[in-house]
């Protein structure tokens, strides 16, 4: 990677997450609930980077961590009157012990055979669901909170900043060059003393862990959840698109990912909200074929500065 | 008896819309065998199939079983651009896919199936429509067996075995065969890799879109741009289910599938039926990771 | 008592016999050479005591604790490493990353990223690529592509190490080199070697011992001298009266 000075981008996120923090807190309501979107797409986008960006495990279904969150929240909240930052932790948690009942077994299918394992388990898990009178009709739960925006707010702040911290870390650190080799041929890395069963199960539990949560703080933020949208592929995919454009695997690329994605399709919503996703998919084409470190290769490549710092 | 008679009807029924999953699963099959890549805009492209009939009934009013003809010559141009398009870079000079090249082609057609669904959603708006073909039904004793859906079965078992001769009996056949299984074995018999393996892709296309044109038979009134959604993965599963490769493979799987849809609906809910046809693929992988086939 | 030791190894595939009965001993620091016409199952015997694949019958053993049940990854810190025959870079790092990996996961207890950088610093300075340290791997040259798994071999701190035709594909020269540059670095590590090698000449001149297979059989063991005398041996590379030639 021949990065010159370590660091360079962490710091700059964490100002970048200063300034969010400090936006919230100085204009309130109106600003924090437009954030607190953004912030929720770039947890979900630094959670599958820990399995599809890092590892190259391409997951078509992280969507099932987020809805595991949503669901675990909803329940939590609406039926047991539990504070929601309990719910959080719970979605959290099981979508760390998901990703770890799911991973032992899917883990082991290499390439694209994972990838089809992980769309047909979003398809079963959808359709049980709606089985289950007691989620609701159709899935569905609504509850009702005295919202206070800003406690949403800085939990999902709270959780973009360790997914940052832990992104970072994890790349720089010996676990970071096993989870390369793996990226890059799996069977040579074990001939080197990689075990890629654990490494890759450590990502995707990461990746069930945030993803569980950032699903509980979407619930909490939009009061409820049903099985369609929770279980809809929209988002898999558009958590896919946002590390796939921002750049896979980088410590600054998800977030990078998540501007691009959820700022327009916030402002554009009204005027040409069908053009949006249009765009997204032809952004994902020319990243994947051309670009193949999305925004942060391209800026790496465009400057010499650059490419001695982003990370 | 009247327990026998349902389980009968809804076997015959699962066998008549296995032959058309089938169908719809083999051109990926074929793309897959040959050129060792999942396509994800898959369902796209069958959603597309569908509209080519739809379109072709509506100002041609020709019926579906015509329209597959035509939307394969469509489907193999298609094909031939999208190898050149997709494909072409990451597998030139290469005798394995490997893992990199792998995750570029999941990716580039994820975003392509993003994009031509989306496009279509513009184009041909979110209402769902259908094509009006109904030959009429024949009768086997308490068995009403609607003919659009028979011939659309005798079809797709057509494409299917013309499919598999064209494999193994034709010069060309042989050399895509024999590009499946080393790329350099095509070299040795003169052949060019890249023309071989797109000429794969544009026959997997044009089964692909004319499946897709079959299939309305089995969606009257469903019609719509996101039906790739679950169409791809029924395919994935019936493409796992029989073997990569393995040319009558789309018809074991397509089958199985069919049929324990249509049973599994029988006795529980059409969501536990749908469950059970995606998680089959699970343990198939486990198992039997080559497909159920030998 | 021996080092490493593979005791009537089997190995069927499907209906295909691909190892029959095969036993070896190598010895602390000894280099023993195995040799045999295309299909006579080098690999696969070594694909077996390297853990890649699971024998259908018989053991291994390395310093008598079984090995032929573990996964690729924990032989290797047991003190066992392989190269690949066709080179397996890491091609999404560069060569020193490459040998750091190794470092860091094999059994040398170096667990942070900066002191196991400079260790393959001095590793690929050892194997004569302390100038290409910086070069990404998919940019080197075939030969430079062998050396990095070699020194990848050696940086995990394997004291045995299984070389699957690391001088194939070299021109006359670069084999002379290669050849220098593993009697040194085996004069300087006192590893054991168990070279599998198509290249008669680098099996002959570097091997104690050398074992012959055919069809899955040991046919004949010896000394380099002793193995281009053998009849057995001369028949079954019919065609070449002398297959040192």
């Amino acid at each position: 990677m021949n990065i010159q000075k370590p660091g360079l981008t962490l710091y700059g996120l964490f100002i970048v997450m200063a300034f969010l923090a400090a936006a919230a807190l100085l204009f309130g309501v109106a600003v924090s609930s437009i954030l607190v979107f953004l912030l929720i797409y770039a947890a979900l986008a630094y959670s599958i980077n820990f399995i599809t960006g890092m590892i190259g495990y391409v997951d078509f279904g992280h969507v099932l961590f987020m809805a595991i969150g949503s669901y675990a929240l909803a329940t939590l909240v609406s039926y047991y009157g539990a504070n929601p930052l309990l719910g959080v932790g719970a979605g959290a948690v099981l979508g760390l012990v998901f990703a770890l009942g799911i991973g032992l077994v899917i883990l082991r299918f290499r390439g694209v055979y994972f990838a089809i394992a992980t769309v047909v388990l979003v398809l079963a898990a959808y359709n049980i669901v709606l089985q289950f009178p007691q989620l609701g009709t159709g899935g569905e739960i609504i509850f009702n909170l005295t919202l206070q925006p800003l406690t949403p707010y800085f939990t999902i702040w709270t959780i973009v900043l360790i997914e940052i911290a832990l992104t970072y870390y994890v790349n720089r650190s010996r676990i970071g060059f096993g989870i390369r080799a793996i990226k890059s041929e799996e069977d040579a890395a074990s001939s080197v003393g990689v075990s890629p069963q654990r490494l890759k199960l450590i990502g995707y539990m990461l990746g069930g862990l945030f993803g569980g949560a950032a699903g509980g703080v979407y619930s909490w933020s939009t009061s409820g959840v049903t099985a369609g949208p929770a279980f809809d592929f929209t988002f898999s995919l558009l958590m896919l698109a946002m590390i796939i454009i921002g750049g896979v695997g980088t410590s600054i690329g998800p977030l990078l990912g998540a501007v691009v994605v959820y700022i327009p399709s916030y402002f554009l919503l009204t005027s040409v909200a069908q053009a949006q996703p249009l765009i997204i998919g032809l952004l994902v084409i020319i990243m994947a074929l051309f670009l193949p470190d999305g925004i942060v290769g391209l800026l790496r490549r465009s400057n010499e500065r650059l490419r001695l710092v982003l990370e | 008896m009247v327990a026998v008679e349902l389980i009968v009807r809804d076997l015959a029924f699962g066998l008549m819309l296995g032959c058309v999953f089938s169908v719809v699963a083999h051109g990926l099959n074929i793309i897959w065998g040959v050129v060792k890549v999942v396509n994800i805009a898959h369902g796209e492209f069958i959603m597309l199939g569908a509209y080519g009939a739809y379109f072709l009934n509506l100002f041609a009013g020709i019926t579906p079983l015509e329209s597959a003809p035509v939307n394969a010559v469509i489907g193999l141009l298609v094909g031939y651009a999208f190898y050149y398009a997709f494909l072409h870079r990451e597998l030139r000079n290469k005798q394995t896919i490997t893992l990199q090249s792998e995750m570029v082609t999941l990716a580039a057609t994820f975003g392509l199936s993003l994009f031509i669904s989306n496009l279509a959603i513009i184009l041909f708006t979110g209402n769902p429509v259908g094509v009006n073909y109904n030959p009429g039904t024949l009768q086997f004793g308490y068995l009403h067996v609607p003919l659009a859906a028979l011939y659309v079965a005798i079809v797709s078992i057509l494409i299917i075995a013309g499919t598999w001769l064209f494999l193994e009996k034709t010069f060309i056949g042989s050399t895509i065969r024999a590009y499946s299984q080393d790329v350099t074995a095509t070299e040795l018999v003169g052949a060019n890799p890249a023309t071989v393996a797109s000429l794969a892709t544009a026959l997997g296309f044009a089964v692909t879109m004319a499946g897709g044109a079959l299939l309305t038979v089995w969606v009257p009134v469903g019609i719509n741009p996101l039906m790739g959604a679950l169409y791809a993965p029924i395919s994935f599963v019936i493409v796992v289910l029989g073997g990569p490769g393995k040319m009558w493979g789309s018809l074991v799987g397509g089958l199985t599938l069919g049929v324990l849809i249509d049973l599994v609906q029988a006795f529980a809910t059409a969501q536990i039926a749908y469950a059970a046809a995606f998680l089959i693929l699970i343990p198939v992988l486990v198992f039997r990771p080559g497909g159920i086939l030998k | 008592m021996p080092l490493l030791q593979a005791r009537n190894v089997s190995k069927n595939f499907g209906g295909v016999q691909a190892l029959k009965d095969v036993s070896l001993d190598l010895p602390e620091s000894a280099v023993l050479g195995l040799i045999g016409p295309n299909g006579s199952g080098k690999s696969t015997l070594l694909n077996i005591i390297a853990g890649v694949e699971k024998p259908t019958s018989g053991l291994v053993t390395l310093d008598s604790k079984r090995i032929d049940n573990l996964r690729t990854n924990r032989v290797v810190r047991y003190g066992l490493a392989k190269t690949h025959q066709i080179p397996k870079p890491f091609s999404n790092m560069t060569a020193r990353e490459n040998v750091a990996v190794a470092v860091l996961y094999g059994r040398r207890n170096i667990h942070s990223p900066t002191p196991a950088l400079e260790e393959a610093d001095r590793i690929l300075s050892m194997v004569r690529m302390g100038s290409r340290k910086d070069a990404p791997a998919d940019s080197l040259t075939v030969q430079e592509k062998k050396r990095l798994e070699l020194a990848r071999a050696i940086a995990t701190g394997a004291s045995i190490l299984l070389l699957d035709e690391v001088f194939a594909g070299l021109s006359p020269e670069e084999l002379k080199d290669s050849i220098q540059l593993f009697k040194k670095l085996h004069d300087e590590l006192r590893f054991s070697a168990l070279v599998v090698e198509h290249v008669m000449r680098a099996v002959l001149s570097l091997s104690q011992k050398v074992m012959v297979l055919e069809e899955g059989r040991v046919i004949a063991t010896g000394s380099p001298d002793e193995i281009v005398h053998d009849e057995k041996v001369i028949q079954a590379y019919l065609g070449s009266k002398n297959p040192a030639a």
